[in-house]
């Protein structure tokens, strides 16, 4: 009786698990199943849940662009390249297992306004790197906000020498800064190229008096100087009152084999529209922008030859060409070649050296973009001492390229095949 | 050209056979351009009395209302520049009434207010339109008459030009013109005999919106389309009213077709970047000898 007492109120083992289940009904039950599927779901979900990048921080990437103002036409482009860009790295799973996020200033094209832009990206918007500014001035005030916080900027589009000598003189403050476009001597030496082969002996140079549209024109002189070829005319136009008509009657009265074009802008289509009209057919070989433009260029009288260089085009490679048709899927028209190729490549660059450092840690994707060389639209970006991508007719990759406009559309005609 | 392999090349003829009469003839040209943009604004400055800095907005408005006509199969310049009146007169008349009347006895505040309604439609146009630039199809020049190229454009401002300005001069010195005249020089009296001088007000607010706008739309195929592309008309425009005074329509024509030959002949012989100093500079020495504009007898100084 004792013995059949004292097993009934205190168990002296445990009931084995399946047996205590098979005891238990009602509402036990029903709580114990409730908490054993939910346990299972949330065992299953876990490991999913942990490979999923939008589950994770997002990669901040703050992008610096004059989206309102003269250069908003750029300005948006680049936006649209480099959303492009990020969309395609978080398609492809993201980076590092995280997603990448955006980050938008409008810069307005405004030295001030670039600079505080920046700040406030670096510092308000917690951003882990910067891609812009648009114009070389702007470039300049979020270098100093850039390195300031040690922050890494990749300049896509800005061309003067300033951007990457601050690297080569004090590598130790600017060695955040990289540049994936090309600098204004790399410039030269492709349309210098270009212009070698076609054999010209003179060419007149006509641009907006900005400061490197003038170091373009100095550049370009001294490219083709050791060739003889020689600028028979110079000129650059304000931009406040561009007065085109003279410019273009003594351009042409200069008889040069070819008209460089320096301004990127809506000028030089206005440009060429008063050249045209006063009847020279003299050709023209524009640096890219809005010249690059299908939609403008449908409507300009082609009469005489017109040439754009751009970073890369449409069939320059099998890059060049799914990047186009994403745009044009995207975006509904096509690329220019240079204010949207340059800054989707500079975010590709960006993504690709933080996968391949590893970590999201600013040195060791700053030694990751100084050793390594990352596939873009126009080419395999590798960056020299200066953290400037090499560019330049002698280069592997990075060669640029020139189209010819005609009736029914672009023709590559540089480099030639 | 050697080793040229394009056709057009190496093109004889490519260069005008006088390129200094071209040169002169561009400024004529240039300048009833900037007559035509500043045509608007003097109307306002003289009968308004307010600084509108507005007006390169309308001006854009025009262009682009071109640009839409152009795109949909309409390339008849007159449809756009009626289009172009209609709506911008429609718009004119609505800032005029709603905002330019009740604020017009504070300065500041008009040309703040309509330096953001300026802004503002910048950015509504690049909302509809996009930020990028366009272009319509330019045409051929009119003519070359002994080697100097007519541009069509430049030939079609300067009959428009010429036409507003002597319109405007004819309906001033008639009884119809009487009650701008009278509101020009003093409104209380105008007022005193009945005239709506706040309806007179915003009617040659809306006017004037069309009249930019027309000018906009004429010389949308030369030049290239963007939102921002009424700054510079602005300015000019400025320029030249103010220089000009408001007293005699036809100085501000002539006035500005001096400016368009000095910045034309000046970017020429001299440098292009030096055709805007130029300008400038004449002007600050034209105000400072004549503050009230050139249309002042004799010197008006204020000392």
């Amino acid at each position: 009786m004792f013995g059949l007492y004292i097993a009934r109120s205190v168990p002296a083992q445990p009931a084995p698990f399946l047996c205590y289940l098979f005891r238990m009904t009602g509402v036990r039950l029903f709580r114990f199943l409730a908490l054993f599927f939910a346990g299972l779901l949330l065992a299953g979900f876990l490991p999913a849940f942990a490979d999923d990048p939008s589950s994770r921080p997002t990669i901040r990437v703050g992008i610096l662009a004059p989206l309102s103002g003269p250069f908003a036409s750029g300005g948006s482009s680049f936006l649209e390249a480099a959303t492009l860009a990020v969309e395609q790295a978080n398609e492809g799973g993201g980076i590092l297992g995280r997603r990448v996020e955006l980050v938008v200033a409008d810069s307005q094209g405004r030295v001030e306004t670039a600079k505080s832009e920046a700040m406030r990206l670096i510092s308000r918007e917690k951003v882990f790197a910067i891609v812009g500014a648009y114009l070389s001035e702007e470039t300049i005030g979020a270098i100093e906000a850039a390195t300031a916080a040690r922050k890494i900027l990749i300049v896509p589009v800005a061309a003067t020498a300033e951007i990457t000598d601050g690297v080569s003189r004090d590598y130790p403050r600017y060695r955040y800064v990289f540049r994936v476009g090309y600098s204004i001597p790399q410039w030269a030496a492709m349309m210098g190229e270009f212009l070698r082969q076609r054999g010209v002996k003179t060419y007149a140079f006509v641009g907006a008096s900005i400061r490197w549209n003038r170091e373009l024109a100095g550049a370009l002189k001294k490219t083709l100087a050791g060739s003889g070829i020689l600028p028979v005319y110079e000129a650059f136009y304000s931009p406040r009152n561009p007065a085109f008509e003279p410019v273009a009657v003594a351009a042409a009265a200069a008889a040069p084999d070819f008209l460089v074009l320096g301004d990127p802008g809506k000028n030089s289509v206005v440009f060429v529209k008063r050249i045209r009209e006063g009847g020279s057919k003299v050709p023209i070989l524009s640096v890219g922008g809005s010249l690059g433009d299908a939609r403008v260029v449908a409507s300009l009288p082609l009469s005489g030859p017109l040439y754009v260089q751009a970073a890369a085009w449409m069939g320059t490679s099998e890059a060049a060409t799914r990047y186009v048709t994403a745009f044009e899927k995207r975006f509904g028209y096509s690329p220019v070649g240079y204010s949207d190729t340059l800054p989707h490549d500079a975010m590709t660059v960006l993504l690709s050296a933080i996968r391949a450092a590893g970590r999201l840690d600013t040195d060791s994707v700053i030694s990751a973009l100084e050793k390594g060389a990352f596939p873009g639209v126009a080419g395999t970006y590798r960056f020299d001492a200066s953290h400037q991508a090499t560019w330049g007719p002698g280069s592997p990759d990075l060669h640029g390229t020139v189209i010819q406009w005609e009736k029914d559309g672009a023709r590559i005609v540089f480099p030639r095949r | 050209m050697p080793g040229s392999s394009f056709p057009g090349a190496d093109a004889p003829g490519d260069t005008a056979v006088n390129p200094l009469a071209q040169v002169l003839v561009d400024g004529i040209f240039t300048g009833a351009s900037y007559a035509l943009m500043a045509a608007g604004l003097a109307l306002i400055l003289g009968v308004v009395k307010v600084v509108n800095l507005s007006h390169g907005a309308f001006f854009t408005l025009g262009a682009y209302v071109a640009y839409v006509l152009d795109s949909r199969g309409v390339g008849n310049p007159l449809a756009a520049v009626f289009m172009a009146a209609v709506i911008a007169f429609a718009f004119g008349v609505f800032l005029g009434k709603s905002f330019i009347n009740p604020v017009r006895s504070h300065s500041f505040s008009v040309a703040v207010g309509s330096l953001g309604f300026a802004i503002l439609f910048e950015q509504a146009a690049q909302m509809l339109w996009g930020p990028h630039p366009l272009s319509i199809d330019l045409g051929a020049p009119l003519a070359v008459v002994d080697g100097v190229t007519l541009r069509r454009w430049g030939v079609i401002s300067f009959l428009v030009s010429l036409g507003l300005v002597g319109g405007l001069s004819h309906l001033l010195s008639r009884p119809l013109g009487l009650p701008l005249k009278l509101i020009a020089e003093d409104e209380e009296i105008a007022g005193s005999v009945g005239m709506d001088v706040e309806k007179i007000r915003y009617l040659t607010f809306g006017a004037a919106s069309a009249v930019a706008a027309v000018a906009g739309a004429l010389l949308a195929p030369a030049m290239a389309i963007t939102p921002t592309m009424g700054r510079v008309p602005l300015i000019l425009s400025l320029i030249v009213v103010i220089a000009s005074g408001m007293e005699k329509v036809w100085n501000l024509f002539f006035l500005a077709v001096g400016l368009g030959l000095l910045s034309n002949v000046s970017a020429y012989l001299l440098a292009p970047s030096w055709s805007y100093v130029l300008l400038l500079a004449v002007i600050c020495l034209l105000l400072v000898l004549r503050p009230s504009g050139l249309a002042t007898v004799g010197p008006s100084r204020d000392y």
